[in-house]
């Protein structure tokens, strides 16, 4: 009885808001929580900005660019493991 | 004859890990900064990872990811090597938060911030971005990277990470909620968003 008095849907949809945002919620509680967002100000004031952090991190940290050095050496290692190999081989 | 079978099966396996795999360099590279925090270490780490999977490359079924299954290759890499060698103070045990945390993941509660401020978060530079997911404890640190920078889906993650899903969720969740404290933080101390004014949205 008192679980269900204290049932919060505001509560229930921003946990989720996570899985909502990343895609990991099946459809019919996305319809769901779709619909208390167009009737709940705050709690899709909540949701718009748990989206910016994560627009915020990808274009923060979407950019290294590995250095050039990097490429080659683990080019050339790898291109080394197999010499090996093949002169054990022939061995 | 086999000789030269395995010779052309070996230059095959080869350039197509050239092929296949290198293209992910640039992923795994920002992955490894974002884990060991500096390039020396992360360039050691990407390195490791890629000879462990060549050496590995035979056993990968093709039409599998080869992006998770590298960054798997990583994130065991990472454990078992630089968090023992970095000995970051929040990686020893339990997903338990310390009481610094559990203040700032309060913080985030108190939805001080209106619709307009989602808006300004955009307007924080990358190096604060960067310096704010660094501060979370790795397990944390990864768990969000790997969702929400890499996309990669929770089931993808607890592989990598050797965990259940709902621990990655867990992870997930409170990483995100003392990321965007620390985020707020910055904003506010550095006047992106004004606080405290209730009513009707700044101009």
């Amino acid at each position: 009885m008192s679980e269900v008095n204290s049932f919060d849907p505001c509560l229930a949809v921003l946990d989720e808001v996570y899985e909502f945002l990343n895609g990991e919620m099946d459809e019919v509680r996305v319809l769901v929580v779709r619909q208390h967002l167009d009737l709940c100000p705050p709690c899709l004031r909540q949701y718009a900005l748990e989206q910016a952090v994560k627009s915020l991190l990808s274009r923060s940290c979407c950019q290294e660019q590995a250095p050039e050095t990097l490429r080659i050496s683990i080019v050339a290692q790898i291109r080394e493991i197999r010499v090996t190999y093949r002169t054990e081989d022939l061995a | 004859m086999d000789e030269q079978m395995d010779e052309r099966a070996t230059d095959d396996l080869e350039s197509r890990f050239e092929r296949d795999a290198l293209v992910f360099l640039d992923s795994l590279y920002g992955a490894a900064l974002r884990m060991t925090r500096n390039p020396a270490d992360a360039e050691d780490l990407v390195q490791e990872t890629y000879l462990k999977a060549f050496a590995a490359f035979h056993q990968f079924q093709e039409g599998t990811n080869l992006k998770a299954w590298l960054f798997r290759i990583l994130t065991n890499s990472y454990i078992n090597t630089y968090r023992r060698k970095q000995r970051e103070p929040h990686f020893t045990g339990t997903d338990e938060l310390d009481d610094w945390q559990m203040v700032k993941t309060q913080a985030y509660a108190t939805g001080q911030l209106r619709s307009a401020e989602a808006e300004a978060l955009d307007r924080l530079p990358d190096s604060e971005v960067k310096r704010a997911l660094q501060e979370l404890p790795p397990e944390f640190r990864m768990a969000v990277y790997y969702a929400d920078v890499e996309g990669f889906p929770y089931k993808d993650i607890a592989e990598m990470m050797e965990t259940p899903i709902g621990t990655v969720m867990s992870r997930l969740h409170r990483g995100r909620k003392m990321l965007r404290a620390l985020l707020e933080d910055y904003a506010v101390e550095h006047g992106i968003i004004a606080v405290g004014v209730s009513g009707g949205e700044s101009q």
